[in-house]
């Protein structure tokens, strides 16, 4: 028998989570509905899951094009992550494993650039990046985000539980300093860019500011300024608009379930 | 480690054929940059399918971009000058045109030079003009009206006719009526806007300014009368409070408001419901009470085309705003039947599409009257700070609506532009 306080206690802490699970899923479960009801039914407050979902998706693909679109987004995503695990996990390591006396107050100096919004840099940031000719460019998108303070700031912590021991054992085998990172930092830190990959994959898979100022051609358009574009009718259509989100919102979801238990690891800081 | 590199290298390849792929042009291309992909965008592709009957050789591209998101791409490109990515010809909303026009001296092309401005709605071209030129071709109209439910207000003994000629304070009277016997409130408000606020002021021909180009807010009699007014619409209990856009529309859209103030643009929002038909009306705007000035006539939204002086293709840009949309007005009947868009150019009033009636308003001839009303809008100065203003106005509509004071609103309204102003 379970004593009647304790179980007041395990209900209470059962309808917490209840109420905070439905209010995470809610959201969820309202584009899903709403992608398949019409615009006037979304307005409504209709609940339930209506026969306009064909009709929608219609819609969207006669007004946007909707591959190049998605193309252009995932590939900066994907390349925007790659390089900047890289780069950073690079730099984070090196913060930790090399001694310097000037590290410590680059590293500050660094943490306090993450102080300054992005409002202040984006004209200066524009100039620098059309007198190189990069305007209207990917390339232009990527370039400023692939060394991110805040990627070097966690790897940096993780790299705090990464053995030295390791470190001098591959050392006195003779290894490189570029292959010790290569073959053992990256295996053994396995969680640690599983997490980093989810967090810099939705940022830049979400990025708006920048790319909308940077990219001027349809052809350059990403998947978040399209729905902004769509947004902005005077009577906006919702269930094109909850159509569009449902694509947007997928790759983020299918790579958090793929890296989901390494994310986890990665958040507690693991080292394999 | 092999699978890394290759996946690496890959990734650098896309991004390399990705960034290569910038337009290369041949023929003459114009670019448009407007929001709205069911009013502006369908509009400017009907105007150069126009254009391509006579010039087959100038493809124009239109890019549908929301209306904030080019205001923060003109803003950045021009306070960094450059201009390459611009296009050849922008829409913006009037109330923000005056802002780009003074903060960006040369950056747009004077148009008054080439196209007759007398063609358009006065109030329309006074919105676009700088220094005694005039940098815009008007487009839509945002000439207000009252639109309202025939079958709440018969259920109160009120008539089409009871509506016409009557100040804010009758309707007022009229709007606590149908809510005693239908219990329906009479207006839902949002607010995070302010638009019946400046319609109100508008009416009576004055916007937020003196006539040098100073805050005008304190001694501002129009404005203080449509704070006034405001304040009476939710003492009276007739106002249901909503959130957000789609709650707005959807309060009278849905029928549990009986009436809404709005440009006329918002016909097509209420037309979308055909089970209403026959059931609404519009009537012009009520006068504000004890104003010298006032009228039924106002504005609310609209917005018009300008020119980039940095676009490659000038002449040709300003050829096809002058040819369709400054001339043809058998393109503006297509345009008001399809999009809903009233005109600002005057003869586009003399067309068929305008004499039309509608069933929806109960067999009226809805389009005839605000192109009626539109001439006579009171022309005002929008001057650059309206974002300024109308957000600080906005700060103090909960507190008015409580039934705080409006002489204390107006001077907190006033501290708060001063404020930022300076």
């Amino acid at each position: 028998m379970i004593p009647a306080g304790k179980l007041a206690n395990r209900a209470l802490v059962h309808a917490i989570l209840a109420a905070a699970s439905f209010a995470s899923i809610f959201p969820f479960y309202w584009m899903v509905v709403g992608a398949t009801n019409t615009s006037a039914d979304v307005i409504r407050g209709k609940t339930s899951f209506g026969a306009n979902l064909i009709a929608n998706i219609e819609n969207l693909l006669a007004q946007v094009d909707v591959g190049r679109v998605f193309l252009n987004s995932a590939g900066l995503a994907v390349v925007g992550t790659v390089l900047t695990l890289l780069i950073s996990s690079m730099a984070g390591y090196g913060f930790e494993m090399f001694r310097s006396h000037v590290r410590e107050k680059v590293f500050a100096l660094l943490l306090l650039l993450l102080s300054i919004p992005f409002a202040a840099l984006m004209v200066p940031l524009f100039v620098m990046v059309s007198s190189a000719g990069l305007a209207n460019t990917f390339i232009a998108v990527l370039l400023p985000s692939l060394a991110s303070i805040f990627i070097i700031f966690y790897f940096r912590q993780a790299t705090k539980a990464f053995p030295s021991e390791l470190r001098d054992a591959a050392r006195i085998d003779g290894l490189k300093e570029w292959q010790i990172f290569l073959y053992v930092y990256m295996p053994s830190m396995r969680s640690t860019y599983a997490a980093a990959t989810i967090i810099v994959f939705m940022l830049s898979w979400n990025n708006f500011l920048w790319p909308l100022i940077v990219l001027q051609t349809p052809e350059h358009k990403t998947i978040t300024l399209v729905i902004s574009a769509l947004t902005s009718a005077y009577t906006p259509d919702f269930g094109v608009i909850l159509v569009a989100t449902i694509l947007a919102t997928l790759p983020t979801l299918i790579l958090f379930f793929v890296l989901q238990r390494q994310f986890v690891a990665g958040m507690l800081g693991s080292v394999k | 480690m092999r699978k890394f590199s290759t996946a690496l290298g890959s990734a650098i390849g896309c991004l390399l054929v990705g960034s290569g792929m910038i337009a290369s042009a041949s023929a003459t291309e114009l670019t448009v940059w407007c929001w709205d992909p069911d009013f502006n965008v369908p509009a400017m592709q009907e105007a150069a399918a126009r254009y391509n009957k006579l010039h087959p050789d100038v493809k124009i591209t239109i890019d549908n971009i929301a209306q904030n998101d080019i205001k923060q791409k003109l803003q950045t490109q021009l306070l960094a000058k450059v201009t390459d990515g611009l296009p050849d010809i922008v829409l913006i909303q009037d109330d923000n045109a005056q802002r780009f026009l003074q903060a960006f001296p040369g950056a747009f092309e004077p148009l008054s030079d080439a196209i007759d401005m007398k063609k358009f709605a006065p109030y329309k071209v006074a919105a676009a003009t700088f220094e005694g030129k005039s940098y815009s071709v008007p487009f839509d109209s945002g000439v207000t009206g009252l639109f309202y439910r025939t079958d709440y207000l018969e259920a109160a003994g009120y008539k089409p006719a009871d509506l016409e000629d009557i100040t804010w304070d009758q309707l007022i009277k009229i709007g606590t009526d149908v809510k005693a016997k239908t219990g329906h409130d009479f207006f839902d408000l949002d607010f995070s806007e302010a638009g019946v606020v400046r319609a109100m002021m508008q009416s009576a021909g004055k916007w937020f300014l003196t006539p040098d180009g100073q805050p005008d807010i304190l001694d501002n009699a129009p404005l203080k009368a449509a704070l006034d007014t405001y304040s009476k619409l939710w003492k009276a209990g007739i106002v249901k409070p909503v959130s957000g856009w789609s709650a707005y529309t959807g309060a009278f859209t849905s029928g549990e408001v009986a009436a809404v103030v709005s440009g006329a643009w918002m016909t097509g929002t209420i037309k979308a419901n055909a089970d209403q038909s026959g059931k609404w009306a519009i009537a012009p705007l009520p006068k504000l009470d004890g104003v010298d000035g006032a009228t039924h006539y106002s504005n609310w939204g609209g917005s018009s085309w300008y020119v980039f002086s940095s676009a490659k293709e000038k002449a040709t840009a300003i050829d096809f705003l002058n040819t369709v949309w400054a001339n043809d007005v058998d393109f503006y009947q297509g345009i008001l039947v399809k999009q809903g868009a009233i005109s600002s150019l005057l003869a586009a009033r003399d067309g068929d599409a305008y004499k039309a009636v509608d069933p929806f308003f109960g067999g009226a001839p809805v389009w005839e009257n605000f192109a009626k009303w539109l001439g006579q809008v009171p022309a005002v100065d929008y001057g650059t700070f309206t974002q300024e203003v109308n957000s600080a106005i906005q700060e103090q509509l909960p507190a008015i609506a409580k039934g705080g004071s409006v002489d204390e609103a107006l001077k907190a309204i006033n501290d708060r532009v001063e404020q930022q102003v300076q």
